[in-house]
């Protein structure tokens, strides 16, 4: 395994454009939510209406609430990270160096195994970023002593799992199309528009279909922040109920992603 | 011992029949040369032994044993194109094929390098590579840890005359050595040149196989030439004993069953009938004649 590992790290060590995602990733998670937490002061700091902005939305980026928050914020930018899973498993297959690896001796499964460790690593990566993120928004943006600040410190693993379920269907998208740019151009429009578009039209068809859909599978684990509560509590109580039960789904779906590749890779010729 | 041995490989795309139960057995020690035309299922071939492509039916075994990722370590391999990660050095590319083949030492992939010239650009990406540095990576990666089994599918692409020579050595040096190699080509000179066995496909089919020099000699030709080509021409027609007379050239080739041309006999039938030989030798049949003979084109 570590010899796999090693591998994947000798791949990777000097792709400037794997570092370069991966920057853009790093300074895309403490972005967004400095960038909501500035509109946020913004909004509450303003004379005419600061208050009212207070008492309808709380401190969002408050311990332990901020967990919540910049989980829900970020988990908009997982397509980041997933440019870097789709160039990984895309560029074996351009330059036909998946083939090379298994004449070099590994087996079908070692070169999946490396795959799946990308996918796990990189997304280990994300989520301790996230972790930070949050703990320093949290931190900043708390004015008084909190009894427990890692109350809803369950979102940091909810947001692992999210980040690895989704950057596993990256991985599939790119496993299965094989060419970088189709790829990436399918799941960015899978992810940007198809799936909220359908999400959108079941929602409002009062079809529950959207939900199952596979990128909202895992995004309701992350329901929209607690704010939302004030503005619609019924449904933000829905939500919170659905978490455990999206949790399973979750681990279903990813299972078959990771099934579907083991089946393809066994059986395709390369 | 047989190195690697085939019983009926059958291979399909589709409606198309890539291989049809191929059958042959690489003697340890030799340079096996698998010949045919474009589309002939030699890269087929080498893409099964190499567990690319899944047979249809039929297997294959190295040393006795069904092929797996432990054999394949063992095995120096370059198959088609050269296939690196463009944006890796070309030391960087043999330290990943060295790390997935688990042959050599940290000290190996300079000596390759050194081996195949490109040690001063070994920090230069792949993909600023000519075609020729390519394929010399290429054969740099097969040839780390000095693997006693080579499989190399057109190992000259691209290289130019001074590399195709320098590959000709190194093939030699490698028999010499004692290394057993089974390269693909269609490059019958190459073959010709360095091959101690030959295979011979055709649309799939194996057409023959065996030492080169059973796969070529099955006939005798000795080739007759005088300075009264007429008279020459007479008195061939009155000789017995050959199965056909070609003209080729200023020369007459005379077409004997394996094992019956007799050069002093004719030489002394044309003396008996007043004609002096200019010139009589024995030759073997080229490769690239009794490769188009069997193939057809």
């Amino acid at each position: 395994m570590l010899k796999i590992l090693r591998t994947e790290w000798l791949k990777i060590r000097n792709y400037w454009a794997f570092w370069l995602v991966m920057l853009m990733t790093a300074a895309a998670y403490p972005g967004v939510n400095y960038l909501f937490w500035h509109e946020y002061q913004d909004l509450t700091k303003r004379k005419d209406a600061g208050q009212v902005v207070k008492f309808l939305l709380g401190n969002p980026f408050e311990l332990p609430e901020t967990f919540h928050t910049t989980a829900f914020f970020s988990s908009i930018f997982v397509f980041i990270p997933a440019i870097v899973i789709i160039m990984l498993i895309t560029n074996e297959y351009t330059y036909k160096t998946s083939r090379q690896n298994i004449i070099d001796g590994w087996s079908r499964n070692n070169f999946l195994i490396g795959k799946f460790f990308n996918v796990l690593i990189i997304s280990l990566l994300v989520s301790i970023l996230f972790t930070v993120v949050s703990v320093v928004v949290g931190k900043v943006a708390t004015a008084k002593e909190v009894a427990d600040p890692w109350s809803q410190s369950k979102y940091i693993w909810l947001f692992a799992l999210q980040t690895f379920a989704q950057l596993s269907i990256a991985f599939l998208v790119g496993f299965l199309i094989r060419r970088s740019f189709i790829a990436l151009g399918v799941f960015v429009f899978y992810y940007i528009i198809l799936e909220n578009a359908a999400v959108g039209i079941s929602k409002v068809k009062k079809l529950h279909f959207g939900e199952y859909l596979p990128l909202e599978i895992s995004d309701k684990m992350i329901p929209p922040p607690a704010f939302f509560g004030r503005l619609d509590e019924a449904t933000y109580k829905t939500n919170l109920a659905a978490i455990d039960r999206h949790v399973l789904y979750t681990v279903i779906l990813t299972a078959l992603v990771w099934a579907i590749c083991y089946i393809v890779n066994k059986k395709r010729d390369l | 011992m047989a190195v690697l041995q085939l019983q009926q490989v059958e291979k399909s795309y589709g409606r198309i029949k890539a291989l049809n139960g191929v059958s042959f057995e690489v003697p340890e020690g030799s340079v096996y040369g698998i010949l045919g035309p474009n589309g002939s299922g030699k890269t087929t071939l080498l893409s099964i032994i190499l567990d690319v492509l899944k047979a249809d039916k039929g297997d294959y075994k190295w040393f006795g044993e069904p092929g797996s990722p432990a054999i394949r370590k063992k095995i120096g391999s370059l198959l088609e194109t050269p296939n690196f990660y463009h944006y890796l050095s070309g030391a960087n590319n043999l330290r990943v094929t060295q790390s997935i083949s688990e042959r050599g030492t940290k000290n190996s992939i300079d000596e390759v390098l050194q081996k195949v010239k490109l040690a001063e650009r070994k920090n230069s990406r792949f993909s600023s590579y000519s075609l020729g540095m390519k394929q010399r990576l290429a054969i740099g990666a097969a040839l780390l840890g000095n693997p006693r089994v080579l499989v190399l599918d057109e190992p000259t692409n691209g290289l130019d005359p001074v590399g195709i020579a320098e590959m000709r050595e190194l093939i030699k040096d490698l028999h010499r050595q004692g290394h057993t190699i089974i390269m693909a080509s269609h490059l019958l000179d190459e073959v010709e040149k360095v091959c101690t066995h030959v295979a011979i496909l055709k649309t799939g089919n194996l057409i023959t196989h065996g030492a080169v020099d059973e796969v070529l000699v099955d006939e005798d030709i000795i080739e007759i030439g005088a300075e009264d080509d007429e008279l020459l021409t007479k008195v061939l027609m009155e000789f017995a004993g050959y199965t056909q007379m070609k003209k080729d050239g200023n020369y007459f080739h005379l077409y004997f069953e394996k094992g019956t041309a007799k050069p002093e006999e004719i030489n002394a039938f044309c003396f008996s009938k007043g004609l002096t030989l200019s010139h009589l030798v024995f030759r073997k049949q080229r490769l690239e004649a009794k490769f188009f003979e069997l193939t057809g084109n």
